[in-house]
């Protein structure tokens, strides 16, 4: 398949539970899903719908109690833990909502970290650790250790990090629900431009309605089953920001849950996401 | 790299607990080398003391150790010329050798007629002046001034006696002795001996008794000897080698203190030549053993082997025996037992404190970093990764911590030896300097700060171990 094309992932028939002293809690439950290649996608739901969980199967943090679930081409429950742990390295970034950087190291260091980890050359860790300081607009932060940066900065190094061995895929923990409106406008808008520049799936959850109007794809979680998806044309995936967002509401149905709306914009999802 | 950066910038991230565990391993490793430095003080010193007065190695007839303490005189070397002669000459041996040098060992009653008091005693003939170069030995540095051995250069009736001698002899006045506890009068005192009740006339005067006098040996009539005013006379009796009774006068020329109480209250040291008298007369003179005194005490094993080699070439018929000085000298061999028990008790001790505190500081870094755990993880490092991380910053504890208890205890131990401090064994009558012997005690360092290392590097073990096994989605949601 090819890899412009193939689903960036792919999930079959995936549950997931979660023990609460000796009660199985489950969280997901049949999900069936796939995660276009070089798509904003984000999940929507309320609290306790299964979001944070589906990232983290998707992520390869977690292994699913069943179905099956295709990263990058890749059956992950194939793996094994060091293989899955090398196979994230390799294919996907992460930005968490509390940016999770490494307080010991300086931006740098953390934007070249996962290079290290798979062992590139100084030269080329050099370089790309420059440009990527430079995309994210903290050059001059460079030596600056976590705690020496605002929120919004910290969250610009963490999404250099995530894209710093360009992964296919980006799984992003409501990457703006720590910070105030304008600064998380500032690191959406970051994360488009990434996101397009790169040519990179970014997988988000998301409360935020900027993100959900930034989004091509939108996925709409409840009690751990996916209720519908919203695509917009893959197309426009690429079009300028403030296009695609209002322009373009056309979206496809994928999956069995799945359903038309004509009209997917954030004031809307918003009304069904309160409704669920 | 990266490893060590993140492990250096994680230890210094919390210093003030970083730095109390480095304490608790400086401490600790210097409290391990003092000790160990004390330890080595006193294996140090005894050996100079043992390595001074018999050598590192004696030959002896076979049975004289075990037997001889009865009759010395019974276990002795007829060829001790010829064996000292092929030592001096032996390609292998001289090197290493300083001094070879017989001894007549042999037991006999000392009397001071004078104040009609006698005692057991232990003689010890030997050569005044390879003595004197004996008591120059000082391979390990010690300060410890040897007295020239008063022997040397003096007549042939020259005696020294320990001091326990001279006090039981009465003779503590006589020979200047400061520390002698006060007696009541003489005349008080109820007749100690049966010499005692000699004739008051006799016992009043110097010389001795005819009947013991005409025993007595020609070249040192006591009378002259008095004449010269110096020290005061002992009487030796002894059996000579065909069982008859002999005696020797003898012109005590000063009491010194010996190591242990019960040798000083039978010790007395005579000219060779005048020992072989008492108890040879005019047949061929033997000794009780050749006293080997090597420049170092490694070369004991070496020098055995060799002189065991040479004593069969040298004296095939007789039964004779090389012994070195720990087996001449079983309480140095507890002593030092004795020590390193202690040694590996405190160490035990130590590493206890070591385990604890370094495996306590790590699981408190695991627990506030759980979630820099679930995101390393997340990025990519594998649970070996984890375990490598936690496990490298507390091997650098406990380098750093060892690193720096071994430099502390090489200056607090040149500090405690500049201060010339001594100290009084158990059982001895000498005090000996206190000194720490760190320094140059390679195996004693190394092994203490590896140990310690490895302690602390497994006592992170554990945590480190927790820490990769941490789900790295419990660990991301870690508050």
């Amino acid at each position: 398949m090819n890899v412009a094309t193939e689903p960036v992932a792919a999930l079959r028939g995936v549950a997931k539970s979660y023990r609460l002293d000796d009660i199985a809690v489950p969280v997901l439950a049949g999900i069936d899903l796939l995660v276009r290649p070089g798509q904003f996608t984000v999940l929507l739901g309320p609290s306790g719908s299964g979001k944070t969980t589906l990232l983290n199967l998707i992520g390869c943090i977690d292994r699913a109690d069943a179905g099956q679930v295709v990263v990058a081409g890749q059956d992950v429950a194939a793996l094994s833990d060091d293989q899955l742990a090398d196979f994230r390295a390799r294919h996907i970034g992460f930005i968490f909502q509390n940016f999770n950087l490494l307080p010991v190291l300086t931006a740098y260091e953390n934007i070249e970290y996962p290079m290290l980890l798979a062992g590139l050359p100084a030269k080329k860790r050099a370089s790309r650790v420059g440009k990527l300081l430079q995309a994210v607009g903290l050059a001059d932060r460079a030596r600056n250790r976590p705690g020496q940066l605002s929120g919004g900065q910290r969250q610009r190094v963490a999404i250099a990090r995530a894209l710093a061995l360009k992964p296919r895929l980006v799984i992003a923990d409501e990457p703006t629900a720590n910070l105030d409106s304008r600064t998380g406008a500032e690191i959406l808008g970051l994360m488009r431009h990434m996101q397009r520049h790169y040519g990179m799936s970014f997988l988000f959850s998301s409360h935020d309605p900027a993100v959900i109007k930034a989004a091509d794809d939108t996925i709409f979680l409840r009690d751990g089953a996916i209720r519908s998806i919203r695509r917009k044309p893959e197309s426009n995936a690429a079009a300028p920001l403030t296009d695609q967002t209002e322009a373009d509401s056309r979206t496809h149905e994928d999956g069995p849950e799945s359903k038309r709306d004509d009209k997917p914009d954030a004031k809307a999802l918003n009304r069904e996401m309160a409704g669920a | 790299m990266i490893d060590l950066l993140l492990a250096v910038r994680n230890l210094l991230r919390n210093r003030r607990r970083s730095l109390a565990t480095l304490l608790a391993l400086v401490i600790g490793t210097t409290s391990v080398l003092f000790f160990g430095g004390y330890r080595k003080n006193i294996e140090y010193s005894m050996v100079t003391a043992y390595a001074r007065e018999g050598g590192h190695l004696q030959v002896q007839h076979q049975d004289l150790f075990h037997y001889g303490a009865g009759d010395p005189t019974r276990y002795s070397i007829t060829r001790y010329r010829e064996l000292i002669e092929s030592i001096r000459r032996d390609a292998v041996l001289a090197p290493l050798v300083t001094v070879a040098t017989p001894t007549l060992q042999l037991g006999g009653i000392a009397s001071n007629f004078k104040d009609g008091v006698s005692r057991t005693v232990l003689g010890f003939g030997s050569v005044a002046t390879e003595r004197n170069a004996m008591r120059r030995w000082n391979e390990f540095g010690l300060p410890m001034d040897a007295e020239p051995y008063a022997l040397d250069g003096a007549a042939e009736d020259a005696a020294l006696i320990g001091t326990g001698v001279a006090r039981v002899l009465l003779l503590c006045q006589a020979l200047g002795l400061q520390d002698c506890p006060p007696r009541v009068e003489a005349s008080q005192a109820p007749p100690t001996t049966a010499t005692s009740a000699l004739d008051a006339a006799d016992a009043a005067d110097d010389i001795l008794p005819d009947d013991i006098a005409s025993l007595a040996l020609g070249a040192a009539a006591p009378a002259a000897s008095n004449a010269n005013g110096s020290g005061t006379r002992v009487d030796l009796l002894a059996n000579s080698a065909g069982g008859a009774p002999n005696v020797i006068s003898l012109q005590v020329l000063r009491a010194e203190r010996q190591g242990f109480k019960e040798l000083d209250e039978v010790f007395l040291a005579l000219q060779l030549p005048t020992a072989q008298r008492l108890v040879y007369g005019n047949q061929p003179p033997q000794a009780t053993a050749v006293m080997v005194q090597l420049h170092h005490t490694a070369d004991v094993e070496r020098a055995r082997k060799r002189l065991q080699a040479l004593v069969r070439e040298v004296a095939p018929a007789e039964p004779l025996a090389v012994l070195d000085f720990r087996e001449l000298n079983p309480f140095f061999v507890q002593t030092v037992q004795m020590f390193d028990t202690i040694f590996g008790f405190i160490f035990v001790l130590i590493g206890s404190i070591v385990l604890f505190t370094v495996g306590n500081t790590m699981s408190t870094a695991v627990m506030e970093r759980t979630v820099e755990i679930g995101t390393v993880r997340a990025l990519g490092v594998r649970r070996a990764g984890i375990r490598r991380l936690f496990m490298l910053e507390g091997s650098l504890l406990g380098l750093v911590g060892a690193g720096a208890g071994v430099g502390l205890a090489l200056a607090g131990a040149a500090l405690v030896n500049s201060l010339g401090l001594s100290w009084l064994p158990p059982g001895s009558g000498d005090r000996l300097p206190l000194l720490l012997v760190v320094w140059g005690e390679t195996t004693t360092l190394v092994g203490t700060a590896l140990g310690l290392v490895l302690i602390a590097s497994a006592s992170a073990w554990w945590p480190a171990h927790r820490a990769s096994r941490l789900g790295i989605v419990d660990a991301l949601r870690h508050t």
